[in-house]
């Protein structure tokens, strides 16, 4: 009787907490347009966001933003907008933006944009080849990211390099290296110099700084199996067999988690990492006494020091088709897009502004030191964006899992490169093939 | 059930009774299994017949389906993924089914004559069959991390250096397959209550016979148990063709999809909700209903001599 | 789980010290990763995650401080809001149980005790859908519910219930196979239709059969992964499953005493109800497996 009584009580819990828990707040828009935006900033990054939303809706009283955080963003938002539901703006990553144009599921901004004052010269360079493509204009860049390497000068001095000088080529990064990595008593790794998997978000991008690419726009030809990829990717496995596989794989274990005080930059164990100027905000929270760098990340020979080699990787807003307020939304980016906001934003974010203009105290206040490097990258003329090719997601998939196995040591990269060339060359030629049937030669939606 | 003069007899109007009676009964069958029917329609039938046309279009998520013929199917034929994401799932099912059948039977037999403690030990071994998937991948990428995991700190103090579990390739099936058995209480409270509906004459005979504790299981036990087993293993097998939550969540990285930890299920929702390939994810699915088909038809077939039906 | 009473056991009994050891040894190794979790769930961060062989913090007195503190952090988390999750996961447990006994105990009626042409037909073809993995339905399924504009809504997660499910329309037909004829053609004699033999004499015999079918539905939609995964887009309508994952994926910024408190919460209302029901549950289990 009483496990009845346990049971009634529960059930009957249950079902009020099903009647009346917690929902998602509705709020009464009070006659104003309501414009959805998701954004996959969540945290700190999400706060600073939302500062702004709070702004925009203070700013004026026709319209007003919810700020939505969403997971799995890419993926989740193209199916709201192939469910024909989706917001009025959306917040995606750079990469995103030609398969998302090229299949219709955002809207050209050039006249909204330009009926909101809003012009592509406003931009930093690197950041415009982010947002146009097939001469439209499909997305506006909130905050920039340029990727860089990171060293701890502590961990230099410690190996007794010089923390003042990062590594300038290849050669000179693998010297560095292999004076930092340290084992312990039993032989287990300790501390290494660098670490390609570390944190492993663009395995791809060590073609470029061998001088090549792995996609050609022009042709639409993937060129994974180039001398340069090649070079690039035996560099990584002799950095792999000289640490050992299986015991680097244990001591990448012992990593933390990104956003915590044992990411392993932090806690010394990786003193050279390749990242974007957001780590800085990591290091700002948990540990700011570590004294660290931002250089370029190094080429395998030497080029002229005004145009560094970098891989441009932003966050960007976008309008989605089907959204029910093109017009409120593109009032809300322009709103985002004005000086003072990027660069509150930007601030909070650790990156540079998107702008071309940026304020000297913007500059002078940044709490990333390396932020000028940062500009540097973004502003060189040998920078480079992510693939821009509708199968992206499918050939970055496949480019991982060939380097997890390169990595090993399962394959020698000659041949591993070959095979995902011939495969990613297939289904890029098959994308093209389809879409040919289905708009004729005009190729696009 | 030809018509017949009046009069003639009362055939005819019993049959007519009969007929009435059973388009009665068809109609308050069909009436009470309605939600079923029109259900299964609805989420079943139509899906199917859906998903096997979508199998033979290109069909992204944004733009409508074009018909490509075959193209899907050959394509599989040529997709190094699809073969590796086969051979994960095939090695998978291969290893922890069996396994899993051996500690349930094991873990049965023991739990079985074990009066008063027996519901203790019984709870034991049912309550992680209870944990929802997600949490259980959540328990184990921590039990099995190469540094602080307690499975290597276990280990450790026997003087082994554990491996990098959820990362290293050789040990990736390993901890899916150690993850399974884990699940072995649903198999072992079956088990236990199969072998509780023995008769005990057999038992007697056996021993009279002069069979050993391990004979009497082998020869007793088991065969009484068959259709049991082979229930399970049925069941198991469409469970493990299908393997998703798990696997989804411990090996997909930020630095990527670990090769080894990949399975059918998850390159088909991949293609289908992430490279909006629902045309080639469908034929992959039409695909994996034939293999569980016919897995399940052999599986009948085989046992056909090795199940043993009580005659009742 | 029938009417006869199971038979006890008169196999052969391994006996002796070595398996009594061995059967607590096991015992002790299928709790351990449950015990683990609840222990680093009671941790603090750093003592956690350096993964030290203590079942306690140290020092012991605090377990009670860190346990408030990791269960309060993931219950309050501002962006992962559980509590909202576990008020969706109800919604869709409550709806979906009510809709899944009444409609597989309807459905199973009528392939039990209505006798008709092409009832075993039909009965072939719920068994038959027993088998279809969930992958043929999955991507027609979406595209059906989008077309319904029920996608980002709870409903593909809890109407389908209302159809009955196969597995639960077997079991329950097998139940009502056991009750004896004679009680409905008594009731059929005093004129009841069959909806009143349904209501007054089927169901009150078969609490314990619609118990379990019930309790089946409950744990089903708390595991439930991948349907949620492919029909909710909107954060506010998360399940449990789905806003657990969630935490884990997050950017990787979870460390792994919360994530053991996140999975400890979501986890401790099956095994209370286990431990409520734990009889009808076993024996339960044991049924499907036979016939």
């Amino acid at each position: 009787m009483t496990r009845r009584a346990a049971l009634g009580t529960m059930l009957a819990g249950a079902a009020g907490f099903a009647a009346l828990g917690p929902r998602g707040e509705r709020f009464d828009p009070r006659g104003r347009i309501v414009l959805e935006y998701w954004e996959k900033w969540t945290r700190h990054e999400g706060d600073a966001m939302e500062r702004i939303v709070d702004a925009f809706n203070a700013s004026q009283d026709r319209i007003v933003v919810r700020y939505n955080v969403v997971s799995d963003i890419g993926q989740k938002s193209l199916v709201s907008i192939a469910g024909g539901n989706p917001p009025d703006v959306i917040g995606l990553y750079a990469f995103n933006v030609v398969p998302y144009a090229e299949t219709g599921a955002i809207l050209p901004l050039d006249e909204l944009a330009a009926r909101a004052g809003m012009s592509l010269d406003q931009y930093t360079p690197g950041v415009r080849r982010v947002m146009r493509h097939q001469g439209k204009w499909w997305a506006t860049v909130n905050t920039a990211g340029s990727i860089a390497l990171y060293w701890n000068r502590a961990a230099f001095r410690g190996a007794k390099i010089d923390p003042d000088r990062p590594p300038r080529t290849i050669a000179e990064l693998d010297e560095m290296h292999r004076r930092l990595v340290r084992t312990d008593a039993s032989g287990a790794l300790d501390r290494v110099g660098f670490l390609h998997r570390e944190p492993g978000w663009w395995s791809w991008l060590w073609a470029y700084h061998f001088g090549g690419r792995i996609y050609d726009e022009a042709l639409g030809r993937a060129t994974v199996d180039s001398s340069e990829d090649i070079r690039a990717m035996e560099w990584m496995q002799n950095l792999s067999r000289g640490l050992g596989v299986d015991r680097t794989a244990r001591f990448a274990e012992s990593f933390g988690n990104y956003f915590t005080p044992e990411n392993p930059f932090l806690t010394g164990k990786v003193a050279m990492i390749v990242q974007g100027p957001w780590i800085a905000n990591l290091i700002n929270a948990f540990k700011p006494d570590l004294d660290y760098g931002v250089a370029p990340f190094p080429t395998e020979t030497a080029g002229p020091i005004d145009s560094p080699v970098g891989l441009i990787d932003t966050d960007v807003l976008v309008i989605p088709r089907g959204a029910r307020h093109p017009g409120a939304a593109m009032e809300f980016i322009a709103f985002t897009q004005r000086q003072d906001m990027t660069e509150q934003l930007a601030t909070a974010h650790c990156k540079p502004s998107p702008l071309a203009k940026v304020s000297e105290a913007f500059l002078a206040n940044h709490p990333n030191r390396g932020i000028r490097v940062h500009y540097d990258i973004l502003r060189s003329d040998r920078s480079f964006v992510a693939p821009r090719t509708r199968v992206w997601q499918q050939f970055k998939d496949e480019f991982d899992t060939q380097v997890q196995r390169m990595w090993r040591l399962e394959v020698a990269a000659p041949v591993a490169l070959a095979r995902l060339q011939t495969r990613v060359q297939s289904f890029i030629d098959r994308a093209a093939e389809r879409q040919r049937r289905r708009y004729g030669q005009r190729g696009t939606a | 059930m030809m018509p017949t003069a009046h009069g003639q007899s009362t055939a005819p109007a019993r049959g007519d009774a009969e007929r009435r009676a059973s388009r009665r009964g068809v109609v308050a069958g069909l009436a009470w299994t309605s939600p079923w029917l029109i259900g299964s329609c609805a989420v079943v039938f139509l899906p199917m017949a859906l998903s096997l046309y979508y199998s033979f279009t290109d069909y992204p998520l944004l733009e409508p389906p074009l018909w490509t013929g075959l193209d899907n199917y050959r394509g599989m034929m040529h997709d190094p993924t699809f073969w590796r994401v086969v051979r994960n799932t095939a090695v998978f099912a291969g290893l922890s089914i069996p396994l899993y059948t051996i500690v349930a039977l094991v873990l049965a037999a023991m739990l079985a004559g074990r009066g008063r403690m027996a519901p203790i030990f019984r709870a034991c071994v049912f309550l992680p069959t209870l944990v929802p998937l997600v949490a259980s991948a959540m328990v184990w990428m921590w039990l099995f991390n190469g540094e602080y995991g307690l499975i290597n700190k276990v280990l450790g103090l026997a003087g082994i250096n554990g491996p990098a579990w959820i990362v290293d390739k050789d040990w990736v099936m390993v901890s899916m397959v150690i993850m399974s058995v884990w699940g072995v209480g649903q198999g072992v409270v079956i088990y236990v209550a199969a072998m509780q509906d023995v008769p005990g004459q057999l038992y007697e005979a056996a021993r009279i016979d002069g069979m050993g504790v391990g004979r009497q299981f082998l020869h007793v036990t088991l065969p009484m148990i068959s259709p049991s087993i082979l229930f399970n293993v049925i069941a198991l097998t469409i469970a493990a063709v299908q393997v998703f939550a798990v696997p989804y969540i411990m090996f997909r990285r930020p630095d990527g999809q670990n090769p080894v930890g990949h399975f059918y299920t998850m390159y088909l929702y991949e293609n289908a909700f992430i490279y909006g390939k629902m045309g080639y994810a469908s034929a992959m699915a039409w695909l994996q209903l034939v293999v569980v088909l016919v897995l399940t038809g052999v599986l009948l077939l085989a046992s056909r001599r090795l199940v043993h039906y009580a005659r009742v | 789980m029938r009417a006869d009473k199971p038979h006890s056991y008169k196999g052969p009994r391994p006996s002796g010290v070595l398996s009594s050891v061995l059967l607590v040894v096991v015992s002790v190794a299928f709790l351990a990763p449950l015990v683990w979790m609840l222990s680093t769930s009671v941790k603090p961060e750093d003592q956690a995650a350096s993964g030290e062989m203590r079942l306690l913090p140290t020092p012991p007195s605090s377990v009670f401080a860190h346990a408030a503190d990791n269960y309060s952090a993931v219950w309050n988390d501002r962006t992962i809001r559980f509590p909202m999750y576990l008020r969706n996961t109800l919604i869709v447990a409550i709806l979906g149980v009510v809709g899944m006994t009444l409609s597989s105990a309807i459905v199973a009626y009528g392939l039990s005790r209505i006798q008709w042409r092409g009832r075993g037909f039909v009965f072939f073809l719920v068994l038959a859908t027993m088998m279809i993995p969930f992958p043929v339905l999955m991507v027609p399924l979406y595209i059906i519910f989008r077309e319904l504009g029920w996608t980002g809504s709870l409903k593909p997660l809890w109407v389908p219930a209302w159809f009955g499910s196969a597995f639960n329309i077997f079991l329950l037909r097998q139940f009502f196979m056991t009750i004896p004829a004679q009680l409905d053609e008594a009731a059929r004699l005093d004129g009841c239709s069959h909806w009143s033999i349904f209501w007054r004499v089927i169901l009150p015999l078969s609490k314990p059969a619609l118990a379990v079918v019930a309790l089946f539905h409950f744990i089903y939609v708390w595991n439930d992964f991948v349907g949620p995964l492919i029909f909710l887009t909107d954060r506010d309508q998360f399940t449990l499953a789905l806003g657990l994952q969630l935490y884990q994926s997050q950017a990787g910024n979870t460390p792994w005493n919360l994530l053991m408190a996140a999975s400890a919460l979501m986890i401790s209302p099956l095994i209370v109800l286990f431990m409520l029901t734990q009889r009808t549950f076993v024996q339960s289990v044991a049924t499907d497996g036979l016939k």
